[in-house]
């Protein structure tokens, strides 16, 4: 099976630091998770220690999906783009009683077509309910890394950003309706641009209808808000 | 934009802090001090394994694996498809199944792991290949469940989330180090 066939072998040492940015997002994402009821986080990107540590004081059951990298561990052929809703069955399983109170998207994105895009969120769509959100970054730079970042959350505020590849590829600088339709069932509840170079979105369940006359209502220091 | 601890903690994934990983596993240092027993690389075996003492696994298993009142390392050149129960599970090698602890369990760097993990104490070191779900029941300061220690709604209605409050769980704290 690909996915074994890389192990044993640390990851390369990051070309350079990690960076940082105060996140929009996450607060309001955060405040949403009560650990009464024990939410489940599906994490669709790599595993990362220090996510789990953080998310352990919410009493959360994370899920941890790193589907990139299983997405690359398929035979070239299986990329193509029939493929995909095909491959998704296997490579993020999902039980009949499976639901998620949060998706973690990270950059995900940014890395998958938007045919792919599209099958993935309809192949989640079953397995989230009216209070699940989406948590998604999407670059607004000509240029990205050549593979998802791995992000790790720092405090309730603030993201940090690893595993920089050396290379670099074109973003494909989704818009807020690119978005909308690669997320069929879901819409923008909040987005915000961030000088960075990442608008950060929050998706939930439902109508496209309150996203149309979203307007920018405030300017922080470290980004436009739009509400 | 960072500190330098924040960026040792980034490369290091923080594990360290919150689970105490054990030595890695070594065929060798096992059979000169004779802690455990110890499956070696050219060992496959198929079957239950139960016992009462630290086992380290360099080989092939498959199966089930029950050691509740002991560890279990799965050595880097291991490939074990099997559930694991044990006191805690340290994973360097290749595992498909999944894995129960009663204390903790360390999915390390070198590792490659496919299953489900429980335990009250779970690391992840960054650079580790892993699909699955980790569920592990949060302790507050106190010493008691985050859940337990949540305000409940008919409390405080109108109060903002807990998970929110840095006054009731502290944020920057280590959840993990909270509870040892």
């Amino acid at each position: 099976m690909g996915w074994f066939s890389g192990s044993g072998r640390p990851s390369a040492p990051e070309p350079k630091a990690p960076e940082e940015h105060r996140s929009l997002a996450l607060p309001q994402l955060l405040r949403g998770l009560r650990p009464e009821s024990h939410p489940s986080l599906l994490d669709l990107g790599m595993a990362v220690g220090s996510n789990l540590e953080f998310l352990a004081a919410y009493s959360c059951r994370v899920r941890i999906a790193d589907l990139y990298r299983s997405l690359q561990a398929e035979p070239p052929e299986s990329r193509e783009p029939d493929v995909f809703p095909a491959l998704l069955p296997r490579l993020l399983p999902l039980e009949p009683s499976e639901s998620f109170d949060v998706l973690l998207a990270w950059d995900l994105f940014n890395y998958l077509r938007r045919d792919q895009t599209t099958a993935l969120m309809t192949w989640l769509a079953p397995a989230c309910t009216e209070r699940t959100i989406v948590f998604a970054l999407i670059s607004t730079l000509p240029q990205i890394p050549g593979v998802p970042l791995r992000f790790r959350i720092v405090d309730d505020q603030h993201l940090a950003w690893g595993g920089l590849s050396r290379t670099t590829r074109p973003s494909p600088r989704f818009t807020q309706p690119d978005l909308r339709k690669m997320a069929p069932g879901f819409r923008v509840r909040n987005s915000y641009i961030l000088r960075s170079g990442i608008q950060e979105y929050l998706l939930e369940r439902g109508t496209q209808k309150s996203v149309a006359t979203a307007v920018p209502v405030a300017r922080s220091a470290r980004g436009l808000v739009v509400r | 934009m960072w500190n330098k601890r924040e960026e040792e903690q980034l490369n290091t994934g923080r594990p360290a802090a919150a689970v105490q990983p054990p030595p890695p596993a070594d065929a060798r240092h096992e059979a000169a001090t004779g802690a455990g027993a110890a499956i070696g690389p050219s060992i496959s075996i198929v079957g239950e394994l139960t016992g009462d003492e630290d086992l380290t696994i360099l080989g092939k298993v498959e199966g089930t694996i029950s050691l509740p009142k002991h560890s279990v390392t799965i050595g880097r050149t291991a490939k074990v498809t099997a559930d694991i129960r044990a006191k805690t599970v340290s994973v360097e090698g290749e595992v498909r199944g999944n894995l129960q602890a009663a204390e903790q369990i360390l999915i390390r760097r070198t590792a490659t792991m496919l299953g489900n993990l429980a335990a009250p104490r779970v690391g992840l070191e960054d650079g580790c290949r892993f699909k699955g779900s980790v569920d592990m029941e949060s302790v507050a300061p106190g010493g008691r469940p985050a859940s337990e220690t949540a305000a409940k709604p008919a409390e405080a209605p109108s109060a903002k989330p807990i998970a929110a409050s840095p006054e009731r769980l502290p944020l920057k704290q280590d959840p993990l180090a909270a509870r040892s």
